[in-house]
């Protein structure tokens, strides 16, 4: 699996030692343990289940045939776009409003249990309120996407927008900056990690709501995509569609690292959301 | 108020300190009821009908066994979680091969949306209790191993040395120095696994067999009853939040071992 490829280095780098040592203290081990971990899979399904579950041999030789599959590549498309949209429109309405409510502490007040609140609610429980506003289509979708995501990037820009070091402020009121270019040159830029750190929960939890979505409302798309294949009993076929999720929820974790450790490098605080 | 000023100094500074609370909830109530007044009733429900609907069905005995179904799939799907979270993740910190080998593997579970199981599961497992509890279980136990193993491998060295040299045993070694330095990052998988086992339930609910606070919810959208929707939100959601207090009140009690 490409996943585990990426996240060898990252681990292997404490441990500085030369490569021979790296090699038996950290890619034998795991090499094995996948090993392991599939053989185990293979024998238990082929020992136990009916022949149509998924294991490892067949999803593996479905993989060639449904990556070239129109209506996977169109499920995929139809998820990606809903996700995007929607994290587009909480990216740009969440910063908006966390640099509200952590720069001015009377709208904090008034609206801050409400965001705890309903970042607290499990998010899916909205779905029959939005199928039964937007009806059952993609309106419905993209709305829980946004309801999934603006959440965590609210909670983290105001808490970036609140942690601005008061000197920048100072300097800038001594230079008789106004408002807005306070707001947009110094708040949001030095609230940008906190983004970053919120647009990664707000990814994962984004995906979630698009694939939740498609379930409860049967819209197609990559949630759809695994549902009515496992329906017509061909998990294998399905069981790609889950590592295409696995490897978007990764491949989402890498891209926020990779962009925090490239373009913010004097910024450590990997831990703190979530 | 005035007189009170001097009288009652404890009172009035918890009522200075609540009344921003209190006030913000007072208009959103009043929001909400405005809100629900000006639209169509298919639509929107003012608070008022909320709670006149949340009122019937408690009274009409609906409520209480789905809440409580509800929470006994919740407490068996998290109890199971943690009871195999965190010894297993205690286990991959003590054996350092298993944890170098298995980690990875935690990492992309970790990241992996459980709700993608959820068709697998079905068409496995059918319909009882088991495969809601599996669901429940599923999301709840990879936040507690997580942070049980990076709780765990951030134990000094120095500490199972001298117990080692003490000539302590395994079993000691875990009682007595593993699990207290690790039960503070224990306590955060805990208030993480909450939130997540509750969306869990609440996702088991609605696409394994429909039973608890998912049925409700869903069987009164399915008739267009949408002051019932918006009655069994508004409680789900009082119980995140209390839930979501409840962790992390228990992670704070527990942060303070933490260094």
């Amino acid at each position: 699996m490409a996943e585990t490829a990426l996240s060898v280095p990252a681990a292997a780098a404490p441990n500085a030692a030369p490569l021979g040592g790296r090699l038996f203290g950290t890619l034998v081990p795991r090499l094995v343990a996948g090993l392991v971990i599939l053989l185990g899979w293979e024998l238990v399904v082929r020992g136990f289940a009916p022949a149509y579950v998924a294991k490892p041999s067949t999803v593996l030789m479905a993989i060639p045939r449904v990556i070239v599959d129109p209506a996977f590549l169109t499920a995929t498309g139809q998820t990606l776009a809903a996700v995007a949209e929607g994290l587009a429109i909480a990216l740009a309405a969440g910063t908006i409003i966390g640099l509200l409510i952590g720069r001015s502490s009377g709208f904090d007040r008034a609206v801050r249990h409400y965001i705890n609140g309903f970042y607290a609610m499990p998010m899916i429980i909205v779905l029959p309120l939005f199928s039964l506003w937007f009806g059952y289509s993609g309106a419905a979708r993209i709305a829980t996407v946004v309801f999934a995501a603006i959440f965590s990037i609210i909670l983290n820009v105001a808490d970036g927008a609140r942690s601005v070091p008061r000197e920048y402020l100072e300097v800038a009121r001594a230079f008789r900056a106004g408002g807005r270019s306070v707001l947009t040159e110094i708040v949001l830029p030095s609230s940008m990690p906190y983004l970053l750190a919120g647009f990664r929960l707000a990814a994962g939890r984004a995906l979630i709501g698009a694939v939740v979505a498609e379930f409860f409302i049967s819209i197609g798309g990559l949630g759809y995509f695994i549902l009515y294949n496992s329906r017509i009993y061909r998990h294998s076929e399905a069981f790609v569609g889950v590592l295409l999720l696995a490897a978007f929820g990764v491949g989402f974790e890498v891209l926020v690292q990779w962009t925090t450790r490239r373009f913010m490098p004097w910024y450590r605080r990997d831990e703190k959301a979530n | 108020m005035t007189a009170e000023n001097g009288l009652y100094p404890v009172l009035n500074t918890s009522l200075r300190r609540h009344a921003p609370f209190w006030l913000s909830i007072l208009a959103g109530l009043a929001l909400w009821e405005i809100a629900g007044r000006s639209t169509s009733a298919a639509f929107m429900v003012p608070f008022s009908e909320t709670l006149v609907r949340l009122w019937q069905l408690i009274a009409s005995g609906e409520f209480i066994p789905e809440l409580l179904d509800s929470a006994k799939l919740f407490i068996t799907g998290f109890a199971i979680a943690l009871a195999v979270g965190a010894p297993l993740g205690l286990l991959l910190a003590r054996v350092r091969v298993l944890r170098v080998g298995v980690e990875p593997y935690i990492m992309i579970l970790y990241a992996t949306p459980m709700v993608a199981l959820i068709p697998f599961i079905l068409s496995l497992m059918g319909f009882g209790f088991a495969p809601k509890v599996l669901v429940v279980f599923l999301f709840a136990v990879f936040p507690v191993l997580y942070n049980t193993v990076e709780g765990a491998r951030s134990i000094k060295p120095e500490l199972i040395e001298v117990a080692k040299s003490y000539r302590s045993g395994e079993w000691a070694l875990w009682r007595d120095v593993m699990l207290p330095y690790t039960l503070p990052y224990i306590m955060t998988g805990v208030r993480q696994a909450i939130g997540r086992a509750l969306v869990g339930m609440v996702a088991a609910e609605f696409f394994l067999s429909s039973t608890g606070l998912g049925q409700l919810i869903s069987g009164a959208s399915q008739n267009f009853d949408t002051a019932g929707v918006f009655a069994s939100i508004l409680v789900i959601g009082l119980i995140g939040v209390g839930l979501m207090r409840l962790g992390q009140a228990i992670e704070n009690r527990f942060a303070r071992w933490r260094q």
